[in-house]
């Protein structure tokens, strides 16, 4: 399933190693993670869900929906889409017995229903209280997920204190940018990212930028990543954390776990949240079959670790997102059955559409997936048309031959660090859900915090840039840094993106903008 | 007789309960919802071994109800009785643990002393070197919170009480024999109000002109992602206040018992992470690879002199029932909500005189 070669991106693999998967060797390369690998050797179920025990395999691939979690060298539930491989490394599956491929405890999922409707366990067998006493030790015993731990992990632990003028969250373009334009005029800045490269979600864009001619449309998103990255490593008044993972704030103290060995505790005076955003998911029967993807965690397998997800797929919505994807797959050699949109339209832009179609790939207007099936992973897929009331229309199911399913609806903004500093959040669907009422200059209702990127309102990464920029700026500014040159840069930073959103793309997202602004304005 | 209940916490949901079983016209009265307060964010450590003798017949009553009740409301608390531990690391705290075990056992609590190696018989993974002494009980457990107040607020609508979430007492006036109470721009008449709002037992209070100064405590807890069935017994280190055991979800949950506040307030720190972290790894030394998927915070209340507060009070009608005190209001409320039921039905009760307000 690896890929050998690949038009756009050469990749390089590390050197070769052995890794143990339910004791059986499995061969993997350094520098991939441990879910890559195993993909790559043809596993599907990575996991049992933690009731009914379903089967669950991949997914996001960026550690947030927990379906990768597994034993790894004695320690439970860990995340192996974000944990890289080491030689002779010992992963066991969960909550399965023997293994998450051969469950018998499967059994569940067919009559659960039956003895415990919806589930719930607190209202049955509660008389007599011995039945209801050896009844809740059986329950007791089926509890619980991961593998209790074998050992204690081979690490010293250390907790490293610093200060920063800001820190800033999360090293997408919206992040880099932010960090820049403060180092810029002399903050010291520190800049947390969990993965081990900087970039976010650009680097596994392959294609060329969409966008406007000065915003760097026409380079590859990978490129733009690592022209920011240079730019940011001119300053050396930045501290860059690379697999840090925030987990808090307290107060405007930003903790982060940093190696999966160190508390890093960075006492911040401003704080800049770049943490992008969650893919979303489709409501379908047997949406949580392995096969089932979400569109970044299929462009992770190939466009950074040139693992092919399938043979062929079929993709759910017509956005930009679904429509590069299915490119990216047939670059990469992969069918692509067909595309799905709800819509009575295609989503993204046309220039996107017209080369899918080239290339034989039927879009479906008006058409939903209704279910997936296959037993432990996708074996194909029904869809049918929908009607105006958004109903299915009676006879038009259809079989789709696929062995897997990319779901490419839409994210939400990945907001938990805006509620652990109670900003003000509002409900705005233009901007893709939950996002933080904020100020012209991004900062939102708790002083000193701002956002940048997606997490403030779905965008692209040329808004990300410039929102980033503006944030950067502002916090340095507020901070006594920069002068009269930084506030001329602010004006014309707060200009630029006020012309780049007044295009016919940027409607919506004006739309959404003006439900969310905060007038409290901080004046300079 | 028509009652109010401030508070639909465990203590107020039991008296709801016991009063409304008795046939009497209960409303519950509860600021934001069902667990809200610290009966929902507890750690559901009961055990009759606790360290003071007034409230130890009411413990034993308790783990009596909690083997009752979830028949008689049709609701499993998810009770696991599976011993509970205490740990001491000085000399100093193993004297006390010896003080408190005989004074248990005269009381007719099944506890002992045991050495920190004997505790590997119930935690084989527990670290010897990180206890002086340890006592143990094994009439004791870990209960679910949440079922708890589910169970009992069921059992309330079943004998007909009402439950108000959402509706935060704002104010409570005296007109003659009558109490009047106002939520929610609507006002109820009653002929007592129950008291039993936790940490914010204070501010009622001088909603009526009482001056309670029940202590205000903050407790800290987290949980770690779900594994197996690991530890069954509840852990308790009296020296630094940490606990740990396993919740029916399987995550590892334990906290530090609380600290004394001027206001109410349910922030988390990093501090009590770290210093939380640091024990239990001493304490189990396997948790060190576990991920903190959760923390949290919850405040209650405490009698100047650590006992409750319960009984009638100079106002006509308004009755206290709070400052059950630390990390033991879970195993006392369903007693004392049963006897305090009956001191409102009959007028008195002799059993709970010791916890009457006007001592303090
Ligand atoms: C398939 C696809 C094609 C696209 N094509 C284009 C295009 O052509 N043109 C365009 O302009 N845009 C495009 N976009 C959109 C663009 O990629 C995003 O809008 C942009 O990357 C958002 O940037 P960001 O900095 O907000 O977030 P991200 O790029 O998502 O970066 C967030 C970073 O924060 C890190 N992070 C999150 N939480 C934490 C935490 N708790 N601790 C530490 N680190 C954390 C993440 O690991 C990540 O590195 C495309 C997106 C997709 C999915
Ligand atoms: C982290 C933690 C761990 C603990 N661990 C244990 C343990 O292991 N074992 C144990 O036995 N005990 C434990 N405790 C203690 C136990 O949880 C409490 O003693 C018990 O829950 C108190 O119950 P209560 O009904 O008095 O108060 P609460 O449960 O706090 O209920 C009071 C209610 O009153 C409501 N209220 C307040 N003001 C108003 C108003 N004006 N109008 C209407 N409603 C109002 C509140 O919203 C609240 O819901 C722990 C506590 C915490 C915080
Ligand atoms: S968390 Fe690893 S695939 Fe989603």
């Amino acid at each position: 399933m690896r890929l050998e070669s690949h038009p756009i991106v050469d990749f390089k693999r590390g050197k070769e190693v052995t890794i143990y998967f339910n004791g059986q060797p499995v061969k993997a390369y350094e520098g991939e993670t441990i879910a890559a690998a195993l993909y790559a050797a043809g596993v599907r179920v990575f996991s049992r869900s933690f009731r009914f025990h379903r089967p669950r395999g991949f997914f996001c691939a960026i550690g947030k929906c927990s379906q990768c979690m597994m034993e790894v060298d004695g320690v439970p539930n860990i995340r192996t889409c974000k944990v890289y491989v080491r030689d002779g490394m010992q992963i066991r599956t969960q909550n399965a017995k023997p293994d998450a491929e051969n469950d018998y405890f499967a059994i569940i999922d067919k009559l659960i229903d039956r003895f415990f409707p919806h589930g719930s366990h607190y209202k049955k067998f509660n008389s007599p209280r011995l039945l209801r006493e050896f009844m809740t030790k059986q329950m007791r015993k089926m509890a619980g997920f991961g593998n209790v731990p074998r050992n204690v992990p081979d690490v010293n632990t250390e907790y490293e204190v610093m200060e920063a003028d800001v820190a800033v969250i999360g090293g997408g373009p919206g992040g880099l940018s932010a960090a820049i334009h403060a180092a810029k005029y002399g903050a010291k800045v520190v800049l947390l990212d969990e993965n081990n490269y900087l970039g976010g979600q650009l680097i596994k864009q392959t294609h060329r930028f969409f966008g406007s001619g000065r915003h760097k449309a026409g380079t590859r998103g990978i490129r733009i990543a690592e022209i920011l990255e240079e730019e940011l490593m001119q300053y050396d008044n930045v501290d860059i954390r690379k697999e840090t993972k925030v987990f808090g704030i307290y107060g405007m103290d930003v903790a982060g776990v940093q190696n999966n060995s160190k508390l890093l505790r960075v006492k911040a005076r401003k704080i800049v949240i770049a943490t992008g955003a969650y893919e979303r998911t489709l409501i379908f029967e047997n949406n949580d079959l392995p096969g089932v993807y979400g569109a970044g965690g299929v462009q992770t397998l190939m466009n950074v670790f040139g693992i092919k997800p399938g043979n062929k797929g079929l993709i759910v919505g017509s956005g930009n997102v679904g429509l590069i994807l299915t490119y990216q797959l047939l670059q990469a050699g992969v069918d692509v059955a067909a595309i799905v949109e709800a819509m009575p339209r295609i989503g993204g832009y046309f220039v996107h559409a017209a080369k899918v179609r080239r290339l034989g790939v039927p879009i479906y207007t008006r058409h939903t997936i209704v279910k997936a099936f296959g037993e432990k992973k996708v074996e194909g897929a029904v869809i049918a048309q929908l009607d105006e009331r958004w109903n299915v229309v009676e006879g038009s199911e259809r079989e789709i031959e696929c062995d897997f399913i990319c779901v490419a609806v839409g994210l939400s903004p990945a907001h938990e660090l805006l509620y652990h500093v109670g900003a003000e959040m509002k409900f705005v669907p233009e901007l893709g859900g939950m996002v933080p009422l904020r100020t012209r200059f991004n900062e939102t209702s708790v002083k000193g915090v701002y956002v940048a990127g997606d997490v403030a309102g779905i965008e692209e990464a040329t808004a990300a840039i410039m929102e980033g920029r503006i944030a950067g700026i502002h916090s340095a500014i507020t901070l006594g840094y920069g002068g009269d040159e930084a506030k001329k840069e602010l004006d014309e930073a707060v200009k630029d993106l006020e012309e780049f959103r007044a295009g016919p793309f940027g409607e919506r997202i004006v739309c959404g903008l003006e439900k969310c602004v905060l007038e409290s304005e901080v004046m300079l | 007789m028509k009652v109010a209940i401030i508070g639909a916490g465990v203590m107020g949901l039991s008296t709801a309960y016991y009063l409304s079983k008795s046939g009497i016209d209960v409303t519950v009265f509860e600021q934001k919802y069902l667990l809200y307060g610290a009966s929902g964010r507890n750690s559901g450590g009961i055990t009759p071994m606790i360290d003071r003798e007034e409230l130890i017949p009411f413990a034993l009553e308790s783990m009596k109800l909690y083997d009752t009740l979830p028949s008689e409301v049709d609701f499993n608390f998810l009770l696991r009785k599976e011993g509970y531990v205490k740990l001491a690391s000085s000399e100093r705290d193993a004297e006390t643990l010896k003080e408190e075990v005989w004074m248990q056992n005269r009381f007719g609590v099944s506890s002992r002393i045991m050495t920190p190696e004997d505790v590997r018989d119930f935690i084989p993974d527990f670290n010897p070197d990180s206890a002086v002494l340890a006592s143990y009980c094994r009439e004791s457990g870990v209960i679910f919170p949440w079922p708890v107040v589910w169970g009992l607020a069921k059992g309330c609508r079943k004998h007909g009480a009402e439950i108000k979430t959402q509706s935060r007492v704002e104010r409570i006036e005296t007109n003659g024999s009558k109490l009047i109470v106002y939520s929610n721009g609507e006002k109820y008449r009653f002929d007592f109000v129950v008291n039993s709002a936790g940490a914010w037992s204070n501010e009622i209070s001088k909603m009526v002109g009482i001056e309670l100064s029940n202590r205000i405590i903050k407790e800290e807890v987290c949980v770690t992602e779900s594994i197996k069935p690991y530890i069954n017994p509840y852990i308790y280190d009296i020296s630094s206040g940490v606990y740990v055991t396993q919740t029916a979800r399987g995550e590892i949950i334990g906290g530090i018992t609380g600290m004394e506040v001027d206001k109410i307030d349910t922030s988390s720190t990093i501090e009590f992470a770290i210093r939380y972290a640091k024990r239990v790894v001493q304490i189990i030394p396997k948790l060190k690879g576990l991920a903190m998927l959760r923390q949290w915070a919850g405040v209650y209340d405490e009698g100047r002199d650590g006992l409750p507060v319960i009984g009638f009070t100079e106002v006509e009608g308004f009755v206290q029932a709070n400052g059950l005190g630390k990390h033991r209001g879970m195993v006392i409320a369903p007693a004392l909500g049963k006897e305090l039921a009956r001191l409102i039905e009959k007028g008195e009760n002799p059993s709970i005189k010791k916890f009457n307000p006007e001592r303090l």
